[in-house]
């Protein structure tokens, strides 16, 4: 499985999808937000593998 | 997936400029549009001194990035608008990166100023708490800009904002609004010029911008922000771009080719305010100075 951490919340999906789709079937425009790993950007094309931790990073802000 | 522009391992796809990115592309890209949209609207020239409205968010603290290490005589202003524990932390986001990267940065508080902090001003003040938020802001910006001597006031709005404050206006065809909404106005009197250099960039590519430079943003929104009717334009408008990519960009584009047919209804003449000398177009004290004597009085307005 593979973690998603959003604003302190955590989302569990499978591997083996792409970022994207993951994050759509989560229902996150997956152009909202920008996936973090290790201090670098993690692209929307990634394919999640098994036990892996990102941190989504919203981009819109309000106001 | 590879950068369009080196082949290495891109980051980031922009499917509204038809670009694959790699960190190093990402920065030069977001750097060069910055450069294009000043030469563009004429927004500032290397030796005006600057002054740039930071509120910790991504945006702001890019743009002063960016202008300082172009080259540009770029201060910051943070106003503290006393927004619960928000307005700390937004504050602490502004003043590391002020420390960092050896800018000066002034300070002012809304409380000193106004006699209230925004938290208190929205329970005694008629009105929504982000028009009055933006009404005392721009005050003090321009205020700020006009007695600290800078020729420019440049804010961090990109073009997420830009589309969503455009379709609100549309909504309402407020004419006056959609006129006076350009990447440059032009100072008069005591109004000092106002730029927005990052018109044509992406809240997305700003987000990305700030990663890679290392520029530690305030990731969180402002607690007033919570249902305000920028937040929905703004989701309206990404439901759109996602299933059609470029949409923001070229409702943006298209209407600043058509600007010049928007004009406001009447000419708007500005006095100097009775009680504190900067212009306004109201026949007695600005709106700002208003809204102080309310405040000293401790009335609702």
């Amino acid at each position: 499985m593979v973690i998603l951490k959003r604003k302190g919340e955590a989302y569990t999906v499978p591997a083996g999808k792409r970022l994207e789709e993951a994050l759509r079937e989560l229902g996150i425009l997956p152009e909202t937000v920008l996936a973090i790993k290790d201090g670098g950007i993690v692209p929307l094309s990634h394919r999640l593998t098994e036990g892996e931790e990102l941190e989504l990073v919203d981009v819109i802000s309000g106001g | 997936m590879k950068c369009s522009v080196c082949g290495g391992a891109a980051v980031i796809k922009l499917r509204h400029a038809g670009l694959r990115l790699c960190p190093e592309h990402l920065v030069a890209r977001v750097e060069r549009e910055v450069e294009r949209a000043i030469r563009r609207f004429h927004m500032l020239a290397p030796q005006e001194r600057t002054l740039v409205a930071v509120s910790g968010g991504k945006d702001s603290l890019a743009l002063w990035h960016i202008l300082a290490k172009h080259g540009y005589r770029a201060d910051g202003l943070y106003i503290d608008l006393g927004i619960g524990g928000y307005s700390g932390r937004s504050r602490e986001a502004s003043e590391g990166f002020a420390r960092a990267h050896g800018l000066s940065l002034q300070v002012i508080s809304l409380k000193k100023e106004l006699g209230a902090t925004l938290d208190e001003l929205v329970k005694l003040a008629r009105g929504k708490t982000c028009s009055l938020c933006g009404t005392v802001k721009r005050y003090l910006m321009n205020r700020a800009a006009w007695e600290g001597g800078y020729q420019v006031l440049a804010t961090g709005h990109n073009l997420d904002d830009e589309a969503a404050t455009l379709l609100g206006n549309v909504l309402r065809w407020d004419e006056g609004y959609l006129a006076r909404q350009y990447p440059v106005l032009p100072g008069e009197g005591k109004l000092v010029k106002k730029v927005k250099p990052l018109v044509f960039l992406s809240e997305r590519e700003m987000a990305a911008y700030c990663l890679i430079q290392g520029i530690k943003y305030l990731y969180e929104d402002c607690p007033h922000a919570e249902g305000a009717r920028s937040i929905a334009l703004k989701g309206v408008l990404n439901e759109l771009e996602d299933r059609y990519p470029g949409t923001k960009l070229s409702f943006l584009r298209g209407f600043l080719s058509l600007h010049e047919r928007f004009r406001p209804p009447e000419p708007v003449e500005l006095r100097d305010c009775p009680s504190c000398g900067m212009p306004t177009a109201a026949d007695g004290p600005c709106r700002f100075c208003r809204l102080k004597e309310r405040v000293s009085h401790g009335a609702p307005a």
